[in-house]
């Protein structure tokens, strides 16, 4: 087992693992450290069959589920399933300090070495993304489900429901934005802070997370602005201000609510965000006069000049 | 009847809003604005814990210059309200 560390968004965490599962976790190189103090979790990686659980909720997306419980010993675990196979389960102690993740032995998967070694890193990846957002919800910090383009120095966050276009709409600022460049597809990390006057701040980060697409850019920048998009059989943009700004946001960023302290640490950060971040409603169709409108009502709201 | 565990009100950016967060309660999926005298009411009910119409009632006279009748008549709109989006049992 080796151990290694790593800085996303400015927060470090740890991870124990074989070379085996190592050797699968490239898209966390660029995030890698050599060494850190006091990180926000630590997770345990192993091959083996993971306690007991009772079912509490579970999260179902596109064939993949996220079972939550609790074991005969009061943690807190996840299960993660694709297409109704458990990958590996976490299991969590209150402090996050010391979790462990119990991949399903191969054995148990039966399946060939690449497929077994997918179904691991999959769970990894969850377990990562989960004990991240845990472990940061009272820390000013949210991991987004979002699309994010840099341009013009500024990062922009494309939201909305699985299938509304997210990668789409992106796809089509790189081709007709110039300049535009897609610094993550699926999960950027966004966080508050103070400026030198007190006034707050949003940055955003990149992750070793993206969905489908490799893009794990070890990036920060300002935030430019949120977009929900919406299918429509038309282009239209309008802002979203207070309330319906906090309501754009919330369904996008990570976390288990049902936590009180976590979803008073989220509702913090959302407020904020939804305060000092514009926010826009993208109605769209998925062409070129979509993504020049966004650009052109966006970027002309942060004081540069309309193009 | 009383709130359904898992509904808690929140300052959103300056309004009082009814949001969905515990176990049971995260289908909810919407945001409930509610004015004034509503999200004094849900605190109301919150530290009432089981509650009805007319102990609201009876609170809101306490607290506001109004008269019975029309204190019962608010509160039960408000209260049909919250029974329409289901956050009470």
């Amino acid at each position: 087992m080796t151990k290694k560390f790593f800085k996303v968004a400015e927060h470090f965490f740890a991870v124990e693992a074989d070379e085996e599962i190592m050797s699968q976790m490239g898209n966390y190189a660029p995030f890698a450290v050599d060494s850190c103090e006091n990180p926000v979790f630590s997770v345990a990686v192993q091959e083996a069959s993971a306690p007991g659980y009772t079912e509490e909720i579970s999260q179902d997306e596109e064939g993949q589920s996220i079972l939550c419980g609790r074991t005969a010993d009061g943690l807190l675990a996840f299960d993660f399933l694709l297409f109704g196979v458990s990958t590996g389960v976490l299991v969590c102690d209150s402090t996050l300090k010391q979790s462990t993740l119990f991949l399903t032995p191969r054995d148990v998967l039966a399946m060939s070495t690449d497929d077994v070694q997918r179904k691991h890193v999959f769970a990894l990846n969850n377990s990562l993304m989960v004990l991240f957002a845990l472990a940061t919800s009272e820390l000013d910090t949210a991991l987004f489900h979002a699309a994010g383009i840099r341009y013009k120095g500024l990062g922009y966050l494309f939201l909305g429901k699985s299938g509304t276009g997210k990668s789409t709409h992106a796809r089509l600022w790189l081709k007709y934005n110039e300049g535009s460049e897609l610094f993550n597809d699926d999960n950027p990390v966004v966080r508050l802070f103070k400026n030198a006057d007190g006034k707050p701040v949003a940055k955003v980060f990149g992750s070793p997370w993206s969905g489908k697409t490799p893009c794990y850019k070890n990036v920060e920048m300002e935030m430019g602005g949120f977009v929900l998009l919406s299918q429509a059989p038309f282009n239209k943009i309008s802002p979203l201000k207070g309330v319906a700004a906090y309501a754009a946001i919330l369904p996008c960023i990570s976390g288990m609510r049902w936590d009180k302290k976590m979803a008073d640490g989220l509702h913090k950060t959302q407020n904020g965000l939804a305060t000092c971040v514009p926010s826009w409603y993208l109605e769209c169709l998925p062409d070129e006069e979509a993504a020049t409108l966004c650009c052109k009502t966006v970027v002309y709201e942060n004081g540069d000049s309309a193009p | 009847m009383k709130i359904k565990k898992g509904f808690v009100l929140r300052d959103v950016c300056g309004e009082q809003v009814i949001m969905g967060e515990g176990i049971g309660a995260l289908d909810f999926g919407r945001l409930l604005c509610l004015n004034e005298t509503a999200a004094w009411l849900w605190k109301q009910a919150e530290q009432q814990g089981e509650f009805t119409v007319d102990s609201l009632a009876e609170a809101l006279c306490g607290e506001y210059d109004v008269g019975a009748e029309q204190a019962k008549a608010d509160v039960a709109a408000i209260v049909a309200e919250w029974q329409k989006v289901n956050v009470l049992e």
